[in-house]
């Protein structure tokens, strides 16, 4: 089995913030399909920059409030 | 969950995957039986099938239209769409595992060769190396998918 990387998200969350956005429109609206979505949510896959950006733009915040580092401490 | 409701969740690349690896192992099944009973009736390895090569591509292109086009009209928007990121990463590692997959009975099939002099084994030996590696990609997708990445 993977190792999931060590990526935390918040998707569903400010998915259900945002009225229950599906995770459909969310797909749509960055470009990605509905599976890559699930995928990220899950953690399984962690998307590129772009998507990531492009992501916290639908929810109108910051990159960092959407994924987080739960990697070692640099150093 | 019912079978109806996972094969719409499947992503289109990963059911076009399952279709073309069922093809090509359906194909590569028939070409070693094929090549087994004609060598068996000889006594020796059968001389390549470069007639039966021949049909066997054209055949797998034509199954392979034939199914894609059924799964297209099933899931227009998603066979139109490109492949996202994570659809793009999975095709590259997958073709880059196949490749290892191929190889290996590549080189099995020249160390026979080497050792036995047997060109019709190297011929059918090296054909299925291809269709191996093919199937391999494949299932090697199959696999990404549904770990998910």
């Amino acid at each position: 089995m993977a190792k999931p990387p060590p990526i935390t998200n918040r998707l569903r969350e400010l998915r259900e913030q945002h009225g229950g956005l599906s995770q459909s429109a969310l797909a749509e609206s960055i470009g990605v399909t509905r599976q890559t979505i699930i995928a990220i949510e899950l953690g399984k896959y962690s998307p590129s920059l772009e998507s990531a950006f492009r992501i916290a733009r639908v929810f109108g915040v910051d990159v960092e409030s959407v994924f987080g580092w739960q990697g070692p401490p640099r150093g | 969950m019912s079978p109806t409701l996972a094969f719409r969740n499947t992503p289109f690349r990963e059911k076009t995957a399952w279709a073309m690896a069922a093809i090509l192992i359906g194909g590569a099944a028939f070409y070693l039986n094929l090549v087994i009973s004609a060598s068996r009736a000889l006594g020796q390895t059968a001389p390549p099938l470069i007639g039966f090569v021949i049909a066997y591509v054209v055949v797998i292109v034509i199954a392979s239209v034939v199914l894609m086009s059924a799964l297209a009209a099933i899931s227009p928007s998603e066979a139109n769409a490109p492949a996202d990121e994570r659809e793009k990463v999975i095709g590259d590692k997958a073709g880059n595992w196949a490749g290892y997959v191929m190889v290996v009975p590549a080189l099995g099939a020249l160390w026979h060769y080497a050792v036995n002099m047997d060109g019709n084994m190297l011929f059918h030996l090296v054909f299925l190396s291809l269709m191996l590696g093919q199937v391999a990609e494949y299932i090697f997708q199959i696999v990404l998918y549904r770990r998910g990445s």
